[in-house]
């Protein structure tokens, strides 16, 4: 059977915590249902490129800021450290 | 909320189901029972149903055989029935995958958890879960789609060499069974079997060969 490769890291369920977004209403925005966001918050279901950029959009955010290829880093030491640069 | 502790047995577990689509109210056991039945199957149910599937239709093909010896049309009633009852549930189980849960209806409809919604928001949502799973409107979106061809994939991977053992062992008895009277005409079906099993498994080829676009055809570099 045909299986992906590649494996897409996602923030979806950090951004949806942290804009207080529910799975329900995340999908209805972007035109899934809301098994569907949960399927790619678990890692279970890689998305099309038109979803993905979907999402991205719905965030206003750039895709690759969403989606990754590899494990994202915590977005608390991503903060912190540009914070140390900018200091 | 509506106390409906003094209800009856057959009430409280089997006669509340039909009260929502009524509007009338239910209490927030019967409530808690509708969500809970709502959650779609965890895997390990999924696997038993799937597994029970084989024996139930063992069962079906068996009553047929039995229905056709007595009278074939009956046989043929019998066989009908039997398929349809089977499509049915196979229909309602691809309508449960694609469902969106009553919690979920709940916060798209209305923003909020299905428990802190009214009555009558509650009795809405339940009978439009119950209409969209009787005729099949649901949302097939991507991944859905995506699932379904993965599975139907899967299957007719599994169902190719099946195909190929079933028509050996039907040569196998047309060529060497006690049927001498009849095996000439046994062979023709063999015939017309392989035939079948042939476009089968040649058909997704085929239907590539016919959708496929043309490649675009430029091979040298753009020229400046």
């Amino acid at each position: 059977m045909y299986k992906s490769i590649m494996s897409l890291h996602n923030r979806i369920a950090v951004l949806r915590a942290e804009r207080k977004l529910s799975r329900a209403t995340l999908a209805l925005s972007v035109g899934v249902n809301p098994q569907t966001i949960g399927f790619l918050e678990r890692g279970d279901y890689t998305p099309s490129l038109e979803l993905a950029f979907k999402i991205a959009e719905h965030f206003g955010l750039p895709v690759e800021a969403v989606f990754s290829p590899r494990p994202f880093r915590a977005l608390s030491e991503q903060v912190y450290e540009a914070h140390k640069r900018e200091a | 909320m509506a106390s409906n502790e003094k209800r009856s047995w057959f009430w409280k577990n089997i006669g509340f189901w039909f009260v929502p689509a009524r509007s009338e109210k239910l209490g927030p056991e019967e409530w808690a029972k509708v969500l809970k039945r709502s959650q779609p199957a965890k895997r390990r149910m999924r696997r038993l149903l799937a597994l029970l599937w084989v024996p139930v239709l063992a069962f079906e093909i068996a009553v047929s055989l039995r229905v056709v010896r007595l009278d074939p049309w009956a046989g043929l009633m019998s066989a009908a029935m039997l398929t349809m009852v089977m499509g049915l549930a196979v229909r309602a189980l691809r309508i449960g995958f694609a469902q969106v849960s009553l919690e979920d209806r709940a916060e798209m409809e209305h923003g909020e958890e299905f428990e802190a919604l009214k009555e009558k928001q509650r009795g809405e949502i339940f009978q439009r879960a119950v209409r969209d799973g009787l005729f099949g409107r649901v949302k097939v979106d991507e991944r859905e789609a995506e699932q379904r061809l993965r599975a139907q994939g899967a299957a007719y991977r599994l169902l190719g060499p099946a195909l190929v053992v079933f028509v050996a062992g039907y040569w196998g008895v047309c060529l060497f069974g006690p049927f001498e009277a009849t095996r000439s005409a046994l062979a023709v079906t063999a015939v017309v079997v392989t035939w079948l099993v042939a476009l089968v498994l040649a058909a997704p080829t085929m239907i590539r060969m016919w959708t496929q676009p043309d490649e675009p055809g430029e091979t040298a570099p753009v020229p400046e």
